[in-house]
């Protein structure tokens, strides 16, 4: 029974299993982590209680939001349905890591540059998703921005500057490699 | 989530039969998209927790000419819809592949859950009944075949019994002038599951198959209209009379993303359409 609202069925919230601790060894922002966490946590509340990377959120915590969205072993996923242990050995990239040396990157600067954002809790999971599909296509037409962040609800901004945003960053990237 | 499960990730097939055999209360993990769900909602508590991942026969992804594909439990929906031999062999497939909800789920989603899991309106189910697909079932007796036909029971429901996990699904091989499509009316363009899914095949003989999703308790075969439509020539009137004929074999109901007059109507256009767009890809 779930503490905080003392309701068994339809609490949503993490609970403590209170089960034996699993060691958990993977790399997060190309920092080792090793930690011994509870086997029934999900990933996206390893990384926000354990790591305290709050940069990733939970929307829906189902899998239709995409605010969760991470990279782990090169894939865009949703971290609010994986198994913190799924991801033992994997190496994860969260929004904390897509900055270097405290400077935004472009993509980051891009969404800065286009207002696409408002409220801003659908940014990282946006930011990831972008970032995963200009990692395997450099050079995406708008159909494919589209299709990469259709798993990413935006309820303020509005998706054209999002996609704005995405296409002028590709575009940077691009040039950025041939220099 | 207030489920108190072991977490464990065996490395051999073996390993895991004899966990499933011994363990009453275990749930497989693949991908986990509808697992994760429904242990946060507390709808299933399981004492365990079986994460198939690490076992090498559940990865396998090959297509071998003359032998055909298999898909192993853990290949998942985007390795699906990218692999060359897939796309050059199994359009249908392909394109159902990527009408499945969204990319970062189609990362993480497995083929083989999605018929697992058994929704009435599974995206994947569609394509591989006009594939006669065929699911391989192990237990820590042995394996056994199941026809796709077959597999499903009832709304969530197959034939498969406590203690076995599904390796694989295979297809066999098509010869050259194989078409198919799947086509999928959903809500909007995007992330939605679908209102109505339609897989047609024109096989190079000839011989043509139509399945559907989301339109019966179970994905089905419309074998009474294939019959038909095998009998004669594919030409565009008889595509017209397919789809005013599927209306009559299929039992929709209403729900939160249709009614089942609109069910029942799309049901027809897009048994039309698919015939008629596989006759313009050369079906004859």
């Amino acid at each position: 029974m779930c503490e905080k609202h003392s309701a068994a069925e339809k609490c949503f919230s993490y609970t403590d299993s209170g089960l034996p601790r699993v060691q958990l060894i993977c790399v997060v922002n190309d920092e080792p982590v090793i930690a011994r966490i509870d086997p029934t946590m999900t990933l996206l509340t390893f990384l926000r209680k354990e790591l305290s990377l709050f940069g990733t959120k939970e929307g829906c915590g189902e899998g239709e939001c995409g605010a969760c969205t991470i990279i782990m072993n090169g894939d865009a996923i949703n971290s609010c349905i994986v198994l913190a242990l799924e991801a033992q050995g994997a190496v994860i990239t969260t929004v904390e890591g897509l900055s270097r040396e405290g400077k935004l990157s472009i993509l980051q600067q891009e969404f800065i540059n286009h207002d696409a954002l408002q409220c801003g809790f659908c940014t990282p999971g946006m930011l990831m998703s972008a970032r995963a599909l200009l990692n395997r296509n450099p050079n995406p037409d708008e159909e494919a921005i589209k299709e990469a962040i259709a798993g990413n609800f935006c309820r303020c901004t509005g998706y054209t500057p999002i996609i704005s945003a995405i296409s002028s960053a590709a575009k940077l990237e691009r040039e950025e490699r041939q220099q | 989530m207030l489920s108190r499960f072991d977490y464990v990730r065996p490395q051999l097939l073996e390993e895991a039969l004899a966990y499933l055999r011994q363990n009453t209360g275990t749930e497989i993990l693949a991908g986990g998209t509808d697992l994760m769900i429904m242990l946060r909602r507390n709808a299933q508590m399981p004492g365990h927790v079986l994460d198939i991942k690490s076992i090498p026969e559940t990865k396998r992804l090959e297509y071998k000419p003359g032998q055909g594909l298999f898909i192993g439990a853990t290949v998942t929906v985007n390795q699906v819809a990218e692999a060359d031999f897939i796309q050059k062999k199994y359009a249908a497939l392909v394109q159902a592949a990527n009408s499945l909800a969204s990319y970062q789920l189609r990362n993480r989603a497995t083929l083989v859950g999605n018929i697992c899991n058994a929704s009435p309106g599974a995206d994947l189910a569609a394509p591989l009944l006009v594939y006669d697909a065929k699911v391989h079932i192990a237990n820590s007796q042995g394996n056994r075949l199941v026809a796709i036909n077959e597999f499903f029971t009832g709304v969530k429901k197959t034939v498969l019994q406590r203690g076995e996990m599904v390796l694989g699904v295979s297809l066999p091989d098509v010869t050259a002038g194989d078409v198919s499509i799947f086509l999928k009316q959903a809500r909007i363009k995007g992330h939605d599951l679908g209102i109505v899914g339609v897989a047609a095949r024109l096989a190079a003989d000839k011989v043509c198959r139509i399945a559907m999703s989301a339109v019966a308790p179970t994905p089905i075969r419309l074998t009474k209209l294939e019959e038909v439509l095998n009998a004669q020539p594919l030409t565009a009137e008889l595509a017209i009379w397919a789809g005013e004929e599927a209306r009559k074999l299929i039992k929709p109901i209403s729900d939160v993303r249709s009614s089942a007059e609109y069910r029942l109507h799309v049901s027809g256009v897009l048994v039309k359409r698919a015939l008629t767009q596989l006759l313009d890809m050369g079906g004859k």
